[in-house]
């Protein structure tokens, strides 16, 4: 759900381009924070997450128009700086499949990354605290969605003035735009009130539609930590006295 | 995603003209489309890109199989109806910007090998983040193997049933967790061969 469905040519080009300058930014800091050597021995793991993750992505949970990130986990498996890298690749590869425009990937990578790095630092306070590894999985999943949603809900707040000109050229042209029937001669911005995009509605269709997705999304990734926990705690960091 | 195979063996065994044109010529397609679709406002602007993008579809007689791949982002614009409440040119006006853009990727990866189009965003973007691009994009065909085989256990124990909601959500996340763990032991190994191969955190396509 915090993933941002919107189009190419929706988002204003300010907001956009701002988007891909800092992930570009955020890429060059995290690309020097991981050692050389150790990048090599994980880029077919990055990859394999970042496939997981456009898989989970891929599949849709009717009715509610949820699907899976699994950033969330791949954030707990992989550090804040590699699944900063996957979530970038993943975004490339989803909007070539039209999930989410092209020109939206540096917003999306900067709104899912929050995500995994914020659901890996969650994971591990919880972890420590509560002892308990569902749990912990649990909320740190569910805190972690609602405020990368958030982000993007502000993200999206953000273009609100640009959405109500795009509404409004259903009388006019745009930048490029065709002359056939209008009528010059009449001056039509007098009488046509100017219409506005209803952002309280597409929050009041996200937030419960999310609250439930969340909520899914925490027990799944779980149970999937249990999953791993039970064959591979390694891959947690953990050893076996730490359940 | 599932049909990504049959886009890869239309992109390999295809005949047609767009097949033959080059890789550089169908890419730089693309970011024209996608620059008309960024900048274009009108309805007839867009259904006259799309018809173009239709013709160039019918014309290098692509499999109508790929075709619905074209539709599936109109999935995500569901939430536009609600946002504009209901003003049907908003509304048609951002489907037929995705179905723009969606046609024309679609025609790029049914047409191109996709080591192909790696080699040309080799030569303009970082090598490290083509290398993340190519193996994860290797890495899902090796994940839909396993979620193949997955899927023959989990309808075993159950599968999904609206009956059983927990017992099904178990199911789901084991199989997800079991898809982590298999894809992260092909990982390990697909490291070892490549180690074998030099890798050197950067691969080379045919021709450099």
């Amino acid at each position: 759900m915090s993933h941002i469905h919107f189009p190419d040519g929706i988002l204003p080009t300010w907001l956009w381009v701002s988007g891909f300058v800092i992930a570009i930014l955020v890429w060059v800091v995290f690309f020097r924070l991981i050692q050389r050597e150790d990048l090599g021995k994980r880029l077919p793991l990055l990859g394999m997450m970042a496939a997981a993750m456009v898989l989970g992505a891929a599949v849709e949970i009717l009715p509610i128009a949820y699907h899976v990130n699994l950033t969330v986990i791949s954030g707990m498996l992989l550090g804040p700086s590699l699944v900063y890298l996957a979530t970038f690749v993943v975004n490339v590869l989803l909007a070539l499949f039209g999930h989410g425009g092209i020109t939206v990937i540096g917003l999306n990578t900067l709104v899912l990354s929050l995500e995994g790095i914020l659901g890996y630092y969650l994971f591990r306070l919880f972890r420590r605290v509560l002892k308990r590894l569902v749990v912990a999985s649990f909320l740190a999943t569910f805190l972690a969605l609602l405020v990368s949603t958030c982000a993007m809900i502000g993200i999206v707040s953000l273009g609100t003035t640009h959405y109500g000109e795009l509404l409004d050229h259903g009388d006019e042209n745009g930048i490029i735009g065709f002359e056939l029937g209008k009528d010059k001669g009449h001056d039509k911005e007098a009488v046509r009130p100017k219409k506005e995009v209803n952002f309280g509605r597409f929050i009041a269709v996200v937030l419960p539609l999310g609250f439930i997705g969340w909520i899914l999304e925490g027990i799944i990734t779980s149970l999937m930590m249990r999953y791993i926990y039970r064959l591979r705690p390694d891959l947690l960091g953990m050893g076996s006295q730490e359940a | 995603m599932i049909q990504l195979a049959y886009l890869d063996y239309l992109a390999v065994e295809g005949k047609s003209w767009l097949h033959r044109s080059s890789p550089v010529s169908k890419m730089f397609g693309v970011v024209l489309v996608l620059t008309g679709v960024v900048l274009v406002r009108s309805i007839l602007g867009l259904l006259a890109l799309y018809g173009a993008l239709l013709f160039v579809f019918f014309a290098s007689r692509l499999s109508f199989k790929v075709f619905p791949l074209t539709l599936y982002p109109l999935f995500f614009a569901f939430f536009f109806i609600f946002m504009s409440g209901f003003e049907f040119y908003f509304i048609g006006l951002v489907f037929l910007k995705v179905v723009c853009g969606s046609t024309s990727v679609v025609l790029l990866l049914a047409t191109t090998p996709y080591p192909s189009i790696f080699s040309i965003l080799g030569k303009v973007l970082p090598s490290l983040f083509v290398t993340a691009l190519f193996l994860t994009y290797r890495s899902i065909f090796i994940l839909l193997n396993i979620l193949e085989e997955t899927q023959q256990a989990i309808y075993l124990r159950g599968g999904f049933q609206w009956r059983h909601p927990w017992r099904s959500v178990v199911n789901i996340s084991n199989a997800f967790g079991h898809l982590m763990i298999k894809g992260i032991e092909a990982s390990e190994a697909m490291y070892e061969s490549m180690t074998l191969r030099g890798f050197k955190n950067k691969i080379h396509y045919r021709g450099e």
